[in-house]
């Protein structure tokens, strides 16, 4: 069994600030004085809303730290604050508020105007606010493990946007809780955004043309063996301040795990090299609450017509669980206009849980609540999106406009939202909430797309992992039908056949998986198994043989190897692959149940 | 009276041919920080003027395309690189001009002689000049952005590759400027 998850995923953390200073301090001014002057009324707004950004090292192309800065840049300044272009921040205001909202009042705004038309005037020095003082290098200090990009990229001076992913390989030997990720994505002027992916089974490392080179693409496709849904999005753009999980909500990561760095990139006229990289901050505290990210989307929906300037797409998922919502981050790309989503209660109140007006991809982000939202079950939550695929949208890819449907690439569009929910007020008794999470989002996919192969895929992995491995075949064979040609389907309804009892008809998808992707480690593994089920020991031991050839260390594939052979009567043969599983795992239970029978045997004989 | 309004009026024209190139030379010089003029140096040539800031990324976007234009004409027009920034060292500006792989030549105009002249104002716009050092077209290259933070996927006008080949053919330009999207040039008196 696995779970498919094909993302394009972020994070969250933002930026750390408190607008109230500068208001005070504003409207001060406006009480004092007619004349604008930048020591008394500009420079609090610029440290407090541009400087995070406009300073050397960081993501904006010019620092904004003195008079002679800004003065260099206060028409462009007036322009960009009056049009809310600069500082960025996509959402409306509303009732639920967002973290670290980066957003000029009114007031301040028309402050920088007023300056600027009087002719920019410097004022008394004594006014000057002390410059404001940042952390250089590590936000955080220095981390606990900082993982570097092997190979950097080297991006070309011309060309459109680059999406390109970094693997990172964490080197822990045991099971690590982390409070807290610094994406450093490297040159920051150049990198859009960047968000991390916990691959917890290395599905992503085939990819890679060589070792440590990464991958292009929008599109990354995690497969996982267990239910262990993600957890935190993370994520960078410019500005972002890393944000430290409270005791409890770590996220873990295992012996194995290769973190996915996916960064948008956008050519800055000459050859950059980037090379990003990771700091770890590690808890003792394991995780005690275990949020998830739901995913609502809905490509299948995108079929644009050429020319179609409000293309509504909404859809609507009612909770099964009391969640928490803790942050919110919609993703569309560049037809993408409105983005809205509510929350309907049962007693049908309406919330607005994000509004984007006037949606720019360039910006996006994750958005964190400044509380935590409760939704009771029986709350929908409702999307609704409107894509213009006219020429009259300047950004759409397509000059003259031509009908665009849902994808991965930057040209095709896309309609997702995640939200990181924490289940509360469950049984733990009554089971994992997320896993009926989960469950009610592939069944409601699957309604949603029923020729969606990915919808299918993922009701089946849900229902193996509860048992119900008839509905798992049901809905496994609904994927495979879709795309006869998967290795992942394939292999999963084998795995699913081989569950339940049915080897033969196992056999008969697995060999099909494997004809598609003859090095699949999986397959070869199931395919063992369903072979030794019908008593075809040899050629069990010859699937073994080639799963051990991908991976040489797996001890389970060892001790499988040596039962096979045993069956055959190879014992010592048998008894050498027993030992070794048990030099790769010292706990190997079938090999060491299997090496205490056979050395009976050879003894007895 | 009759005469003292016709008067009046031709003033302003005469001197502006005569302005032209007085004003070129005022403060304009090269990175050895020698006095230049653009247009003694190209003579018989058309001429385009772009003008950078270094701190303006989208002025560093266009320069792989103003490379481009520039490389295709080569034979018939004479491109120069303007820096109107008076605070901008000429180490800092020639750093730029080899990061980004530019093989136009650069003059700097803190002066803002050649950026009156050309009627630029912002970064990157151009000043293109027929043979006969006539302004025959000022403003943006192409209309790649529409807004600081919103560039198209690729540009649908191109106005200074438009603007060459009319001056070239001795064709009238179709449209003499159009304002560019970037960085205020004002912003550096």
């Amino acid at each position: 069994m696995s779970f498919l998850r094909l993302s394009t995923l972020g994070i969250s953390l933002l930026l750390a600030a408190s607008v109230s200073q500068s208001l005070a301090q504003t409207a001060h001014a406006q009480e004092t004085s007619s004349t604008v002057t930048f020591n008394r009324d500009i420079a609090p707004i610029i440290f407090h809303s541009c400087s995070t950004c406009h300073r050397p090292g960081e993501a904006a192309p010019f620092s904004l730290l003195n008079y002679l800065d800004v003065r260099k840049h206060a028409h462009q300044i007036a322009d960009v604050t009056r049009s809310r272009t600069m500082p960025p921040w996509l959402p409306e205001p509303q009732k639920l508020k967002f973290a670290d909202e980066l957003r000029l009042s009114n007031a301040e705004i028309d402050m920088i105007q007023r300056w600027v038309d009087q002719g920019e005037i410097e004022g008394n020095p004594a006014d000057l606010p002390p410059k404001p003082e940042f952390v250089e290098g590590w936000r955080l200090g220095k981390p606990d493990m900082i993982l570097t990009a092997t190979k950097p990229l080297v991006l070309p001076p011309q060309g459109t946007d680059t999406y390109w992913n970094f693997i990172f390989r964490v080197p822990i030997e045991g099971t690590k809780w982390v409070k807290a990720v610094e994406i450093r994505p490297g040159d920051k002027q150049y990198v859009h955004h960047a968000n991390i992916l916990v691959d917890r089974e290395g599905s992503s490392r085939k990819r890679e043309k060589e070792l440590g080179a990464g991958f292009g693409g929008m599109e990354i496709r995690i497969e996982s063996q267990v239910f262990d849904p993600d957890s935190h999005l993370l994520f960078w753009k410019p500005g972002t301040v890393p944000y430290v999980e409270p005791d409890g909500m770590a996220l873990r990561l295992d012996k194995g795990t290769d973190l996915i760095l996916n960064t948008h990139l956008q050519p800055s006229g000459k050859p950059e090299v980037i090379r990003p990289s990771i700091g770890l901050y590690f808890t003792p505290h394991p995780a005690t609450k275990l949020p998830m990210l739901l995913q609502l989307e809905d490509d299948v929906k995108l079929d644009i017509p050429a020319g179609d300037k409000a293309f509504v797409v909404s859809d609507q998922f009612t909770l099964p669980v009391d969640v928490e919502l803790l942050a919110i981050y919609p993703h569309a790309h560049y037809l993408g206009k409105d983005i809205q989503a509510h929350a309907i209660l049962a007693d049908g109140t309406r919330e607005t849980l994000i509004h984007i007006p006037d949606w720019n991809l360039n910006w996006q982000a994750v958005y964190r609540y400044a509380e935590p939202v409760l939704l009771p079950k029986g709350t929908t939550v409702s999307l609704q999106y409107t894509y213009d695929n006219s020429d009259g949208n300047p950004l759409n890819p397509n000059h003259p406009p031509i009908e665009v449907k849902g994808g991965n690439r930057s040209t095709d569009e896309m309609c997702h939202l995640w939200l990181q929910v924490l289940p509360v007020n469950f049984d733990p008794a009554k089971g994992d909430p997320r896993m009926v999470l989960q469950e009610a989002l592939a069944r409601h996919d699957v309604e949603n797309n029923p020729g969606d192969f990915e919808a299918h895929y993922n009701l089946a992995a849900m229902l193996q992992a509860k048992k119900e491995f008839e509905g798992a075949i049901t809905e496994y064979l609904e994927a495979v039908k879709l795309r006869p040609q998967d290795a992942a389907g394939n292999n999963a309804l084998g795995g699913a056949l081989v569950a339940a009892g049915h080897p033969e008809q196992a056999a008969e998808y697995l060999q099909e998986a494997l004809k598609v992707r003859p090095d699949y480690f999986d397959a070869h593994y199931n395919l063992g198994f369903a072979l030794a089920d019908q008593n075809d020991f040899a050629g069990s031991a010859a699937q073994f043989q080639a799963a051990l050839q991908l991976q040489p260390r797996d001890a389970a594939v060892e001790a499988n190897l040596g039962a096979a052979l045993a069956e055959m009567g190879r014992l010592p043969e048998a008894k050498a692959h027993f030992e070794h599983a048990l030099q790769l795992d010292p706990n190997q239970p079938i090999a060491k149940e299997n090496l205490r029978e056979i050395e009976k045997e050879m003894t007895a004989k | 009276m009759q005469w003292g309004k016709l008067q009046f009026r031709m003033m302003p024209v005469l001197l502006l041919f005569v302005s032209s190139a007085l004003l070129a030379q005022e403060g304009v010089v090269d990175l050895g920080g020698r006095a230049a003029n653009p247009f003694t140096a190209s003579s018989g040539k058309a001429v385009v003027l772009v003008f950078l800031r270094r701190d303006c990324p989208v002025s560093g976007r266009y320069a792989p395309l103003i490379q481009q234009i520039s490389k295709r004409y080569a034979d018939r027009v004479n491109f120069w690189l303007i820096y109107p920034d008076k605070s901008e060292t000429a180490q800092a500006i020639r750093k730029s001009v080899s990061d980004f792989g530019y093989e136009i030549p650069v003059l700097r105009d803190p002066e803002h002689s050649l950026v009156k002249l050309s009627r630029v104002q912002i970064t990157p716009e151009v000043g293109v000049f027929d043979r006969n050092q006539r302004l025959v077209y000022d403003g943006r290259i192409d209309n790649w952005y529409v807004d600081l933070f919103h560039p198209r996927p690729a540009p649908t006008t191109h106005e200074l590759e438009d603007a060459i080949e009319a001056v070239l053919s001795d064709q009238p330009v179709a449209r003499n400027e159009v304002r560019g999207v970037g960085c205020y040039i004002s912003d550096l008196e």
